[in-house]
This record gives structure tokens, sequence and C-alpha cells, in this order.
């Protein structure tokens, strides 16, 4: 046991640890006791959350570290690796165990192997409530005795009894070596074995002894731990005679011996201290599950909620994004503009301020309405069990492309905005199952690429505009698919990952859980994305205007960037410096493939008149008016949302002139090819971001940068010269 | 004695076997899929594909391809 370290207000901190089984409500009731105090991080080189709090708890202060949800803590899965290491390596002053008392039996399995680590635990009785109203009587006295664990009652959802939880806490703290929990006798083989093993390891060795909980320790190199053998080299003939008995007596592998022994003392203990009714009513979520997982009905209500989802995070995002693009491209630059006069500034210094600095902010600003509207929808369909659901129907389909049910959400994600859909992968668990649906979100024709159609298509195809756009979609998704089975033969070659998934009962999400979560994604996105994509979009500025005061586009250093890349593209059909160089700044996002093409093509109409700037009261007026108009829109787009849209896109006045301009430069096959390459090259710079953040590292990027570019490049080119072939004109 | 992936919705079994190895077994067990365990066949999902059994007091899900390692003897 650690001594409670002394912080540097010279109160004992304790450490908690929190543990518990994914969906007892555990995070609800961090969220509950931390409230904002709560702070999100990373486990050290993994994907997984990990959140901590410090709390002030009378003259002491508790530190809260939430660990993964997990069912067990056997070697195989990455959170439950990182919750034992936790465990064993820090040595937290206090286990609590949230437990779900709807569930005794299969959450006691973890309690269980809890206690083995000699750790003082406290038992959250979670959802007591929901127990109570199921007619469960649970007598928490025997729990108490058999484990030598406090055991609290709690509901999370309404933060009752987190007051009684830090008590215990606080309790135990003061006197940890009163509150060691029980050992749990396995049955008499297994304990002989275990002790055989404790007294050889404290004398042989003593380090280990010192390192390890030594029973934990013996049993784990009983059940043949690999991670625990791979540790101490230590093997379990160690037990030497104990061990031929105990694998004789049992005709199974060590480590299911193991695990039968614990779930008999987790049904053991269950028996004596619950008491269900005789009658077990029909649940509301069997109720419910009838008609959604029914077999008709499934696959219409999961495609049904889905478009409902999509529609409404990004109709109540749409207002603000737009709001945000008017501050930012209204008064914002006026202010610059203004105070860049009033100081003399330099045009250069002006022009980088407004067009640089301050379109960045805006830039960077208009994704994160999406992003939270996003995450707050997943938020609700994780916590409402729904997102189980939904892997439970389209799992068959998603499986056939090497990926998992749950991959479905983050790539329909994917048709709104790419970068979202990324941080949406964080629903699956596994990495492999993470990485591949990751890969070919990009192949999702996001909004952004929306723009370069329409513009496209309005120039050649006016007569089938819905076909060739939506042509764009089919091909994405198909090509996504292509690569699915691609990447499961050869990145991922070798067994898929497991699916064994929990079906949970249907809960309504808390407000306050729901609202956390969201502003967590946003919060971060802005801080760690948003410095990025602020640099790349200054960086863009340079190369649109170096050498300062370029009269021709094409002598800058983004036009000679595209003339140095366009003779790549000739078999693609659009072999020119201004293709080329349009698609260069749509790395950064594909719709200002778009905004470049117009500042090439068409010499910008000259300055418009200005007008005299209006007064700054005026513009901050406008600016929370328009904040108004754009909440009340979200609200309205809500009510829209059921009605039914087409995908007729808004007809941009100065489009005209672009257009007759594209349909001198590209034929309608070039043209098309051009299309074909927008939707399949290199995802935008934001997407990047989100890759590093999810991943941790840019690896994955790379390979989705690498493989897209070529597949590209390919596409576009067999589309071209076979057009060409087939006599469809250059 | 049938394989789980056999039983048909509304029907139960007792485990008697798991045929499954390594971290597949593991996992099973981690869920309380254990000899002796009685599981009921709840639904197959509209793609029939994977399952949904009740173990346990709690509803699990998983592929065809898994219970079919899992024998089970049918209870009436």
């Amino acid at each position: 046991m650690t001594i409670a370290t002394t912080s540097k207000v010279g109160k004992k901190t304790i450490t908690v640890a929190v543990s518990g089984n994914p969906n007892s409500g555990k995070s609800t009731l961090i969220n509950g006791i931390a409230g904002t105090r709560l702070q999100v991080g990373n486990w050290p080189g993994v994907t997984v959350d990990k959140k901590e709090a410090l709390l002030e708890y009378g003259d002491k202060a508790i530190r809260l570290v939430d660990l993964p949800g997990t069912y067990s803590l056997s070697p195989y899965s990455q959170e439950e690796v990182i919750a034992r290491d936790y465990l064993i390596r820090e040595k937290p002053d206090v286990i609590i165990d949230v437990v779900d008392s709807t569930n005794l039996e299969r959450n006691l399995y973890l309690a269980v192997q809890l206690l083995e680590l000699d750790i003082p635990v406290v038992i959250a009785l979670n959802m007591h409530d929901e127990a109570e109203k199921k007619g469960y009587k649970i007598d928490t006295k025997p729990v108490e005795e058999m484990l030598g664990a406090r055991v609290v009652p709690t509901v999370a959802t309404r933060n009752e009894g987190t007051r009684e939880l830090l008590e215990a806490v606080a309790e135990i703290a003061e006197d940890p070596l009163k509150h060691r929990p029980r050992t749990l006798s396995y049955g008499d083989d297994i304990e002989t074995a275990a002790a055989t093993l404790e007294t050889r390891i404290r004398k042989d060795y003593p380090a280990f002894a010192e390192q390890y909980p030594l029973r934990w320790l013996a049993l784990k190199i009983l059940e043949e731990d690999n991670l625990i053998l791979g540790e101490t080299g230590l093997r379990e003939s160690l037990a030497g005679e104990a061990l031929h008995h105990l694998k004789k007596a049992h005709s199974e592998d060590m480590e299911s011996v193991m695990a039968d022994a614990r779930y008999a003392l987790a049904s053991g203990l269950t028996r004596e201290v619950l008491k269900v009714p005789e009658i077990r009513k029909a649940e509301l979520t069997e109720k419910i599950d009838k008609i959604v997982l029914n077999r008709f009905l499934a696959m219409p209500i999961f495609l049904a909620s889905m478009w409902l989802v999509f529609k409404l995070a990004f109709d109540t995002s749409k207002p603000f994004v737009d709001w945000i693009d008017l501050v930012t491209t209204g008064p914002l630059k006026r202010w610059a503009e203004a105070i860049a006069a009033i100081t003399h500034s330099p045009a250069w210094l002006s022009s980088l301020t407004t067009d640089g600095v301050i379109g960045g902010v805006g830039f960077v600003l208009a994704f994160v309405p999406v992003i939270f509207a996003m995450m707050f929808f997943i938020t609700f369909l994780e916590g409402s069990g729904y997102m189980a659901r939904a892997a439970f129907v389209m799992d068959r389909a998603m499986h056939k492309m090497g990926l998992h049910g749950k991959s479905f959400i983050p790539m329909l994600l994917g048709f709104g905005c790419n970068v979202p859909a990324i941080y949406a992968t964080r629903t699956l668990e596994n990495t492999k199952d993470k990485v591949l649906t990751s890969l070919v979100i990009p192949l999702m024709s996001c909004g952004a690429r929306l723009p370069v159609y329409v513009l496209f298509v309005g120039a050649f195809f006016s007569t089938h505009a819905g076909t060739a756009i939506w042509s764009m979609y089919v091909l994405g998704i198909a090509i996504a698919v292509l690569m699915g089975v691609i990447f499961k033969k050869t990145l991922f070659k070798g067994e898929s990952p497991i699916f064994i998934m929990e079906l949970p009962p249907y809960r309504m999400p808390t407000a306050q859980s729901l609202l956390i979560h969201t502003w967590e994604k946003g919060r971060h996105f802005l801080i760690k994305a948003g410095t990025y994509i602020f640099a790349v979009s200054i960086l863009v500025w340079f190369l649109l205007n170096l050498p300062w005061g370029v009269a021709d586009k094409k002598d800058s250093l983004l036009g000679r960037g595209g003339q140095i890349v366009a003779p790549l593209l000739a078999p693609l059909g659009f072999g020119n410096w201004e293709a080329a160089s349009s698609l260069i700044t749509g790395v950064v996002a594909k719709e200002i493939v778009v905004g470049t093409m117009g500042e090439i093509y068409t010499k910008k109409a000259e300055e418009a008149q200005k007008e005299p700037p209006p007064p700054l009261s005026e513009d901050l007026r406008e600016i929370c008016f328009s904040f108004f108009t754009a909440t009340k829109n979200a609200v309205v787009n809500v009510f829209s949302t059921f009605k039914i849209v087409s995908l007729a896109a808004e007809e941009d006045p100065e489009g005209g002139n672009l257009r007759s301009r594209i349909r001198a430069a590209f034929t309608p096959l070039s043209g098309y090819s051009f299309m074909v390459f927008v939707l399949l090259y290199t995802p935008c710079i934001v997407t990047a971001i989100a890759f590093r953040h999810e991943f941790g590292t840019w690896k994955w990027f790379g390979v989705a940068c690498a493989y897209q570019t070529v597949l590209a490049w390919l596409v576009s080119f067999v589309i071209y010269q076979g057009g060409k072939l087939m006599g469809l004109g250059g | 004695m049938t394989l789980l992936s056999v039983l048909k919705p509304g029907e139960r079994g007792r485990i008697v076997k798991i045929a499954a190895k390594g971290p597949l077994k593991r996992r099973l067990m981690d869920m309380g899929i254990l000899v002796g365990e009685e599981v009921r066949m709840e639904k197959i999902a509209p793609l029939g594909d994977p399952l949904e059994i009740r173990v346990k007091n709690y509803n699990l899900s998983f592929r065809k391809k898994e219970a079919e390692e899992i024998t089970v003897e049918a209870l009436q």
C-alpha cells in the first residue's frame, strides 16, 4: 500500500481509481461527482480517453482517475491492459468499482478480480433505482462482510449516493489496513497451488513479491496470463505438485478453470444477496427491441433514424456555420481593415491579417458547430443504447467489407464532414476496426466536395445534374467497399477482430453527460486542431500572395507549384496550371477548389464600390442579431428536417461567369475526370488533424493520403482515357 | 446436442462445451458464456447475422461463427 502523497496545498491526496463494466453508468457517475473539474486526456500511447479530476474533500484532496470500462482484467483488450497496468503500477489508494445493480452477477465478476489486487474497494451499487423498479432486493450487509469492501447504493443519473461514496473513500484512507479486502477462496485445489506459488516467489523472487500483489501474481501465473508470464519470466510449473493435482482434477486449460472459479464466486454471492421477484415482467427494453430489432422493421427503422440524425446534426449546425462566416468575413474583416488604415500598415500586412489570419480563424471556427452537433448526437446514440442496436443491424453488411457493425455510423457521418466522422470512430473498441474505418471514411463524399460538383455539373451536365452528382456519391461508396476488402486482405491480414457486444438496456442519457462529452470534443478540436489549421491557412495566404505584388496568379508560389504539378495531371485530361493550383489549395479543404478557380479564372471584378463602413455599434448589433437568427433557424430546421429536401444547390450569381470559363478550359470528359479526382484525392488538412488526434501518429493519415492520391490518379486516368477510347471526346 | 448457432429465437439450451481457444474463449467466458450456463436465443439480425442471446440475465450479441464454437443441449 502506498502512503497517500501530500499535495501542494498541504492536503493529503487520496488517489482513487474508478473501475467498472461498460454501460454501468460509470461515466455519468464521474461526471456527476467531478462536473467541470474533469480533465480529459489520453492514456499514453493509445487512443483511449483518460479522465481525471481533483476534488477537495474536507481536509483531504481526492484524485479520481477514470479507468476504461472493462468486463474483466484479462490480458487481451487494450482497455483491460490499461486498467490493470494502472492498478498494478500506480497502486491507487482506493478503487471505486461501479456496479450495475440490475446486472449483478456479471458485474461482480470484475469486482472479484479487483479484490485480488489487495487494494481497498468501494462498490458503488449503481442504478439502484432501476433495480428497485424491477423488484430486485439487494442486501448490502452480506456483500460488505463477504468481500471486505464497502458498498454504497448510488443513482448516478440523479447524483444520489455520490457524497456517501466519497465519505467511504475518505474513511478508508484514514486506515487502509483495516479495509483490506477479504481473500476469497477459489476452492481447495486452486488455493493450495496458489499458496505454493506464493511461498516460492517470496523465497526465490523477493523483488516480484515487492512489485506485485503477491496473491494476484500467484493467481495470474496459475492461469498462464501471457502478459505476466512475459513480464516476470516465471512459469506456472513453479507450483510443482499442486499444479499437477489441479490439472488432473479439471480437464480444462487453467485460464478457463480460473474464469470458472471467479464466476462461481460471483454467482454464489449474487444468489446470496439478490432477491428477484418470482414473475419477471417484460421490460421496456424488450418491448422496444421487439419493434426496433424486428426482422422486417429493423432495417427501415435504422435507416430512417440515421437519416434523421444526419439531417438534424447538419441542419442545426449550418445556421451557426453561416453566422461564423458572416461575422468573420463581414465585421471582423472591416475592423481589421480599419485598424490597418489607422495604423498605416503596409498593404501586405493588412492583407495578411484580413485574408490570412481572420480567414484562418473563420475557417477553424466554422468546423466547431458541426463537431458539436455531431458529437452530441453520437453521444446520445451511445448513451441511449441504440448504437449497439445499430451495430447489430448493420454488422453483416459491414463485416463483408472487413469492418465492424459500429463502423457504419462514422462512415455515414462522413457524407456530412469527414472530420467528426473520424472522431466518431472512437465508438469502435478495437484499434484495427478503428483504423480501417478511418481509412475508408475520406471516400465518403463530404459536403465540401459538393460545390465542386455543382460547378462542373452546372457547366457540362445541367440536363442530368442529379444523376451526375449522385454518381460521385455512388462511386465513393463503391470504392470504399472495394478498399475495405483490399485492406482487410493486405494491411490487416489475419484474424478479424472478435465481435462480442452487450446489448445494454435502453436508457436516457443525462443532459450533463451529453453536454460534457460534446463540450470536451469541441474544445479539444478548437485548441489542438485549431492551431494547426490556422497555421496552414496562413501558409496558403503566403503561397497565393508571394512574391508580394504578383499581378498574374501564374507567377505566385501557388501558380508555380501548379505549373510543376500540371504535367502529372495531363493524362487525366486537366494538365493545366489553373486546375493543378486549385487542387493544391483543395488540400486545405476541398471547397476551396472552387474559390481558387474563381480567383484564377475570373479576374476579380474591380473591387466593388466601397460603401462607407457601418459604425461599430451597428456591427455589434448585426453580430448579435444574426446570432439570434442563426439560433432560430437551427430550431426551425429541427422541424423542417421532417420535410423532404432536394439536393438542389444554390446558384451563385457570379457562378455564370466562372462556368463559361470552365467550359472553355475543360471538356465534359475532362471535367468529369476532375470531379472524380476531387472526390478521391488526399483527405483535407482538417481530416489529417483528426487522424493525428485519434491515432496519436501521422502514420495512418500518411497511408490514407498515399493510397487515395494514387487511387484518384488511376480512376481519373481510366475514366478519361477510357472515355476517349470510347469516342467521348477529349 | 446442437450448436448454439442453430437454435431458433425463443429456444433455450445449456452450454456443454466451448470449442473456442485463446482470446475468443477468454472473452466469451468473461461475458458469462460458461459450461453449465443456460442461454436463450433471442433474435437473429435482419441480415441473418449476428445473433442475440440472453445469458446471465442480460443480452449479448455475437456472430454465427462464434456461436458455432459453442455446443448446447437443448432445453424445453
